[in-house]
């Protein structure tokens, strides 16, 4: 039984383990450059394609170039990700935008300090969109109106971009019903009938694809030409207390976007190295853009969005996140 | 000095929570840190947060789907628990598979449940189902085969029927062993009503939480966390009312003997 008391005491102990976690963070990382060695910096990401640029540029040595030692620790959904950076256990973490919109909106000291990935801006040829079955009688995102559509993440960048492409083809957009499904369930829901339509990105979008289902929207293109989808962030308190760590974090994600932009095939490769993507697949999936600089515009338009889908109450000040 | 008694049973009940609830109030009272917001702040958002609309959209879903799980786990239980108890070639066939199942836990089997039950309410049932079932059905064989052997002969020997050796002798006498499979199926009941509302749901109580810690709102999810304890604590107390009623003889026979 869980009891109050059982939840409280837990709570009274966490508290205390909590406050030592914080006091450490805090305390200056001894001999770390007196040895002349690398820098460490922990990054937390999400092991999906998003982020293959940080996996290439460990390979290439971009980050070993401006010093850094790289460290990263997977965590297996965003929502974990945000709580870790804020308490300074790591350095910098991978987000979409949607969601650190959210965060910046109810107060949470969070920067923005590299674009990470967006949309290619080509409908029907980009890496996330709206797939239905092949004898569906839904032919454009107007016909998902009153239809049960599933997104990985309720209230987040998927539902809101894919009401806005909604609301692009003219359709009623207040009237879709959102069920959230992690991606490798989906296609499963789909094929079987529970959903109408699925959100999905790479590999799934390949996926389904080749299993014979439609794409008919890609919910990124339709919300604005080429969306910045997610990015590199820090708190406050790391940017202002290991400046000079997180400039050459920085400096070595771009080269690392940049390398990633112009050698599609190495990233193909190294998502083998970190994903469980079929090697069959690699060829076929279409990869996103690696921007190198975070779109102000994006971010307006994921902000409009999320006020307008209630996820927020207000627009928070977009340039306290960025860069 | 019954009625001393009593209100010395409440304040000894009630010492520890309110020591807690105090540090707890103390400890946060000045907390700037963002997930670690002051009591107060998470009372107000108790208040607004489920004091709503939201009570009925989310909060009793849940407490549907929990209880319509739980009380299927308990009817299968008990149906199978008799039936394998009773029967020497069933238990020696079944035991070693039921400790098989019994030890794969429920939230892996999510998604292979979504596949034979959909993403609804039943696939969510199921889970629960699947989970609560075990302490029941293994304490109810227990409960059966260590029924007391003179009974069972005197039973036969009148020539009992089945159905109301079944009903007098049988349950009755598995019942406080069923009783004690059910409570701890409750606790896992209440567990596996949040994991379940964690894989293709658009509403529940474990549901909103997640939702609120995603959103980053921390004192509603605090809320939440709270009113699930809450939600433990009357369930509880409600099986506690049920049981006292159900085995009064048993209680009754247990203070008789304590007393002689």
């Amino acid at each position: 039984m869980i009891k109050p008391r059982a939840a409280l005491s837990a709570a009274v102990l966490l508290l205390a383990l909590t406050a030592c976690g914080g006091g450490q963070s805090a305390a200056p990382e001894p001999g770390s450059s007196a040895s002349g060695a690398l820098n460490p910096v922990k990054v937390s990401v999400i092991p999906i394609l998003d982020v293959a640029p940080i996996y290439l540029g460990e390979q290439q040595g971009f980050f070993a170039a401006e010093g850094l030692k790289l460290e990263i620790v997977t965590a297996q959904g965003g929502a974990a990700i945000v709580p870790a950076v804020v308490s300074g256990q790591v350095d910098v973490g991978f987000s979409n935008f949607t969601s650190l919109i959210l965060a910046r909106s109810k107060g949470l000291p969070i920067k923005v300090v590299a674009p990470g990935v967006a949309s290619t801006g080509v409908a029907g040829k980009d890496f996330g969109g709206v797939v239905v079955k092949a004898g569906s009688p839904i032919k454009s995102a107007a016909d998902l109106a009153g239809k049960k559509v599933a997104v990985n993440t309720l209230n987040n960048i998927n539902d809101t971009t894919v009401r806005a492409s909604i609301r692009a083809a003219g359709g009623d957009a207040k009237n879709v019903s959102f069920t959230e499904l992690a991606f490798p369930d989906m296609l499963a829901a789909l094929d079987k009938g529970n959903v109408d339509a699925v959100q999905v990105v790479e590999p799934f979008l390949a996926t389904a694809v080749k299993n014979g289902d439609r794409v008919v929207a890609s919910n990124y293109v339709d919300t604005a030409p080429g969306l910045a989808i997610a990015g590199y962030f820090t708190s406050q308190q790391t940017a202002a207390g290991k400046a000079d760590l997180i400039k050459r974090f920085t400096a070595a994600m771009l080269k690392s976007l940049r390398y990633a932009t112009d050698n599609p095939d190495a990233v193909r490769q190294v998502l083998l190295k970190y994903t469980k993507i079929d090697a069959a697949l690699t060829g076929s999936l279409t990869l996103p853009t690696f921007p190198t600089e975070v779109d102000r515009a994006s971010l307006e338009t994921l902000a409009k969005l999320a006020t307008q889908d209630g996820l927020v109450e207000s627009s928070p000040d977009l340039t306290e996140l960025l860069p | 000095m019954s009625l001393m008694n009593a209100a010395r049973k409440i304040l000894l009940a009630l010492a520890v929570p309110v020591l807690l609830v105090a540090g707890w109030w103390l400890a946060t009272a000045g907390s700037a840190s963002f997930f670690w917001p002051p009591l107060g702040q998470i009372l107000t958002a108790f208040a607004d947060t489920w004091f709503s609309a939201r009570f009925v959209t989310d909060v009793l879903p849940s407490l549907g789907r929990l209880l319509a799980g739980y009380l299927g786990a308990v009817v299968l239980g008990v149906a199978l628990g008799t039936a394998i108890g009773s029967s020497r070639t069933l238990r020696g066939l079944l035991e070693p598979v039921l400790e098989f199942f019994r030890a794969i836990p429920s939230p892996v089997l999510v998604p292979i449940l979504m596949l034979f039950a959909g993403i609804g309410d039943g696939m969510k049932i199921l889970v629960i189902v699947s989970g609560c079932v075990w302490p029941v059905l293994l304490n109810t064989v227990e409960g059966v085969r260590a029924l007391d052997e003179v009974l069972g002969d005197t039973a036969r020997s009148y020539r009992m029927r089945r159905h109301s050796r079944l009903i007098h002798l049988v349950l009755p006498g598995a019942g406080p062993q069923i009783a004690a499979g059910a409570r701890q199926a409750l606790s896992i009941g209440i567990i596996l009503m949040v994991i379940s509302e964690m894989f293709a749901a658009s509403n529940g109580l474990g549901f909103t939480i997640i939702q609120f810690q995603r959103s980053f709102a921390i004192p509603q999810m605090w809320s939440g966390i709270i009113l699930l304890g809450l939600v433990g604590i009357v369930l509880s107390m409600a099986f506690r009312a049920v049981e006292a009623r159900l085995l009064r003889w048993y209680t009754g026979l247990r203070t008789a003997q304590r007393e002689g």
